[in-house]
């Protein structure tokens, strides 16, 4: 789950269907098939990643970018932030990227398709040659610097922080702090191969997408790496288009990025075009972070060459736009998901129809309307979310359908269906008469403040007394909810952003029984059914794109059935640029503008 | 005197000291996030997490890391490098104090002659419309919260998404040393909004000072004895700003130590926007730094008023 914020809330507007396949374009790989249906794709007529042309541009030029938020991180090592992935995927090259309209892994540092062979314990990747590093370092990129890349992500200075979900297959990775990694081998200048120890050969694959995989030059880096932790990120050369503007000893710190004041990213002189599939069209980009969102927006719908790079736009600044400025307003579906995490384990909800009875009773377009309406989000009848592979296997839009889903099928909420699994849960007058108080922590702000109210009038409803508590976002995770000792009932707002395409990072984590722990528990609900979690080990080793998303949309079904978390809302990402840009925004990176592919007009 | 300055300074030593372990204990205590677990990602593999505690050197125990911090502040002036940018903490304070510095020392100027003249005037024409309209404008910017006026004063006068488009805008800062012209300008707005406040309440506390004062046995003596209006009233006042000088070292101590909703509004890198960021992402090292920082302004400005005080009010000695 990469970090990103709750997205932003404007008046509805009525959702128009796009017939993606005519939305002008020019990816040969972009598949609407593989990101969904039109209809759960539809962004009401708004600019949306997959209807912005990918070629064409004019070239040259400066882009302002305006962010309120500083970076987290810039090394392509430890980044795992959406804003920070808009400047890592255009100064790196992972072995794999996206296209900005695609959910599908396109070779970009590698040469052709990743081979998994061996039984899926062994996968194979080319890379091309001719890739140079940036100044300093200038020399050509070799498949020892991948290696290198990936091994120092265990290194505790850099600590890369997705490495254990995803490579821990690799053999030697579990115990790797750095250094060589018994199961990464480099045959030749050209070739990286990963032998794994387990048959996990597609995830891995699937995984290759990530920064991590962007090559890091040995010799230059080590010194970095050696500081704890690292400053690898202050010094760090580019493979992409674009690098962080430096000095002659290769310091970006100061120069190419000032935290909290900017960011600079000029042309990379070593890149190769010709062996890259962005176009590229920009000349610079000045990053200038800090301010407010609301100021900002109104800066950048008011401005020119400029665009607005964050987690979550102002909600009056997109209501503006929508209303004034419909040709600067840009809108990404599939931008993550929000659920309500109800604690199985213990208390009145580790009654399976006490759940249901809840979710039924929700009005789930109300907590919508808070977010914004249609025009930012769409009502969630499952955990797979738009454009992530299993979500039409997993019912689309509609949800999984059936008599053993009548909970799901009422949006707005049906007390009488509540009333049915109340009884059925051993309270024969359809309300709770127990004597448990719920804890409900959610967290402060809008519009998950809102939530947060509507999640607890509805268990008042039900019968329920609540003890009802608003903290800081991340207090509410670090302190209540990713705290299972803490027996919190109801998280009434967590969000979920997939790292990548693939339903497994969905779901894995969020539901698996076996992944709980002590603390930053991410299965925030403890669902622990031993059926759910041997589900899920079989599927995490299935090979195939379409066998996945049958696998892990049945996953997905059987979450529902056994209403394991309650979903209400699937994200679309609001984005804002001045008049003169002709920005494009990654569907696969909830949105954020690709600098790559942006261009002015 | 120098054995009372001598005194006033160990004593803030001795207070940032316990400022410092203050800070220390809260943001280890306070549910804010382990910053191992943070730097960590999801899912990590506990030794990584002990790895990372180590090589932060958080897995010491606390006075231990206290006592180191405290070496490397006193005997080093070294306040530790931040966990995410890894840059030092003392080169980015330093960075960041220039622009903090600049945008509250102009608005000093601006709030204790603004909030002076309006004061004494109002004083000296007590229940006159001048009055009556000095004191209802400064209860109203008393009332109005400061992002507010900010946001007012942008969708007025900024040349960018203002009606009037007569000043730089939000985002618009630059050092002195680059542009003066570009820098002053660009401060105009922030400096009006943040000294608003301030010399509305130095206009209703000198008022109230200085009636007071001009009412007194030695003010009437004085004018029995023919002397001019114009000494009169600057006895008063000599007399009645005593007040009103301890709360501008403290106001100015506090706003040295970051002024974070103007910064945040004009978009302007001082280190209150800094400490704020810092507190919300567990950066302790810069949330250290720049709460002893803000203590030391703070310590230093109350040392500079006392001492002071001697030199403004003859009745005041110090032993």
């Amino acid at each position: 789950m990469r970090s990103y914020r709750s997205l932003v809330a404007v008046a509805s507007a009525a959702a128009l269907a796009l017939a993606l396949a005519a939305c002008g374009s020019s990816s040969p790989s972009a598949s609407s098939s593989s990101l969904g249906t039109s209809a759960a794709l539809s962004t009401g007529g708004y600019k949306s990643p997959l209807t912005e042309p990918l070629t064409g541009g004019k070239r040259g030029g400066t882009l302002n970018v305006l962010q309120e938020i500083d970076f987290e991180h810039l090394d392509p090592g430890i980044a795992y932030f959406s804003v920070d992935y808009a400047v890592v995927f255009a100064t790196q090259r992972p072995l794999y990227s996206q296209k900005p309209n695609s959910n599908e892994e396109t070779p970009d540092m590698a040469e052709g398709p990743p081979q998994i062979s061996d039984g899926a314990k062994t996968v194979t990747v080319h890379i091309k040659h001719g890739i140079r590093f940036s100044p300093p370092v200038d020399r050509e990129v070799t498949s020892a610097d991948v290696a290198y890349a990936i091994e120092r992500g265990a290194n505790p200075n850099v600590a890369t922080p997705y490495i254990q979900v995803y490579f821990k297959a690799i053999e030697g990775m579990p115990t790797a702090t750095g250094g060589p990694i018994k199961g990464i081998e480099t045959p030749n200048r050209y070739e990286i191969v990963f032998h794994l120890s387990e048959p996990k050969g597609q995830l891995v694959a699937d995984a290759l997408l990530l920064p991590l995989t962007a090559a890091v030059p040995k010799e230059y880096a080590e010194k970095f790496d050696k500081n704890k932790p690292s400053n690898y990120a202050n010094f760090q050369v580019a493979t992409g288009p674009y690098m962080l503007k430096n000095d002659a000893r290769g310091k970006v710190l100061g120069i190419g990025y000032v935290p909290g004041k900017s960011a600079t990213l000029v042309r990379n002189p070593n890149w190769n075009p010709s062996s890259d599939y962005r176009p590229a069209y920009l000349n610079e980009i000045d990053v200038k972070i800090g301010g407010t969102s609301t100021v900002l927006g109104r800066q950048v719908l008011e401005g020119t060459n400029i665009v607005q790079n964050e987690s979550a736009v102002a909600p009056p600044v997109v209501q503006l736009a929508a209303e004034k400025y419909k040709s600067q307003l840009e809108i990404s579906p599939g931008a993550g998901s929000h659920y309500i995490a109800v604690n199985n384990k213990v208390g009145p909800f580790d009654n399976i129809d006490v759940r249901k009875a809840l979710w039924a009773a929700l009005d789930r377009t109300a907590m919508n309307k808070a977010r914004g309406g249609e025009l930012v989000t769409n009502v969630a009848t499952h955990f797979l979310y738009p454009t992530i592979n299993g979500f039409e296997q997993s019912g689309g839009l509609k949800g999984p359908q059936g008599p053993q889903f009548d909970f799901n099928a009422y949006p707005e909420g049906n007390m009488r269906v509540a009333e049915k699994y109340m009884k059925l849960a051993g309270y024969p007058d359809g309300r709770y008469s127990g004597h448990e108080t719920l804890t409900v922590v959610g967290s402060s702000g809008s519009p998950a403040e809102q939530d947060a109210e509507i999640v607890e009038q509805t268990l008042k409803n039900l019968g329920f007394t609540v003890k009802f508590t608003l903290v800081e976002a991340s207090t509410m995770y670090a302190k209540y909810c990713n705290v299972p000792k803490e027996e919190i009932t109801v998280c009434p707002s967590v969000g979920w952003a997939a790292d990548f395409a693939d339903p497994q990072t969905v779901l894995n984590i969020a539901f698996n029984g076996t992944a709980i722990v002590p603390t930053g528990n991410t299965n925030w609900g403890q669902t622990d059914v031993p059926k759910i979690n041997a589900a899920l080990a079989a599927a995490e080793n299935v090979v195939g794109r379409e066998a996945r998303a049958q696998a892990w949309a049945k996953i997905d079904q059987e979450l529902v059935e056994d209403a394991a978390a309650i979903p209400f809302d699937w994200d679309k990402q609001a984005n804002i640029e001045g008049s003169d840009v002709d920005g494009v925004g990654d569907i696969w990176n909830v949105g954020e503008w690709d600098y790559s592919y942006t261009s002015l007009k | 005197m120098i054995r009372y300055i001598i005194r006033r300074l160990l004593t803030g030593v001795l207070l940032l000291v316990i400022v410092c372990a203050l800070t220390f204990v809260f943001f280890r205590i306070l549910p804010t996030g382990n910053p191992a677990l943070l730097r960590a990602g999801r899912d990590p593999h506990p030794n990584l997490v002990k790895e990372i505690e180590r090589v932060l050197g958080l897995n010491k125990p606390l006075i231990i890391q206290f006592w180191d911090y405290l070496k490397e502040f006193f005997f080093h002036f070294n306040l530790g490098y931040s966990y995410y940018s890894q840059e030092s903490v003392r080169s980015l304070i330093a960075e960041r104090l220039p622009v903090t510095l600049s945008l509250t020392i102009g608005a000093a100027v601006l709030w204790i002659v603004g909030g002076l003249s309006v004061g004494i005037v109002s004083a000296l024409r007590r229940h006159s419309l001048v009055d009556r309209l000095s004191m209802g404008t400064a209860l109203l910017l008393l009332s109005v919260p400061e992002f507010w006026l900010g946001f007012v004063f942008l969708l007025l006068f900024a040349n960018d998404i203002g009606k009037l488009k007569i000043l730089p805008g939000a985002g618009s800062y630059v050092g002195l040393t680059y542009d003066p012209w570009k820098w002053f300008t660009s401060l105009i707005m922030p400096w009006i909004v943040l000294a608003a406040g301030s010399a509305a309440v130095y206009a209703r506390l000198i008022r109230s000072s200085l009636a007071e004062t001009m009412g007194e046995d030695y003010i009437r003596t004085a004018r029995a004895k023919g002397l001019r209006e114009r000494a009169i009233i600057r006895q008063g006042v000599r007399s009645a700003i005593n007040p009103v000088f301890t709360l501008f070292g403290l106001e100015v101590g506090v706003l040295l130590g970051g002024a974070v909703l103007v910064e945040t509004v004009f978009n302007i890198p001082g280190i209150g926007v800094e400490n704020y960021k810092a507190i919300v992402s567990s950066d302790f090292p810069v949330v250290q730094g720049t709460v002893l920082l803000a203590a030391a302004f703070i310590i230093a400005a109350n040392i500079v008023v006392d001492i002071a005080y001697a030199y403004l009010d003859p009745r005041v000695r110090y032993r």
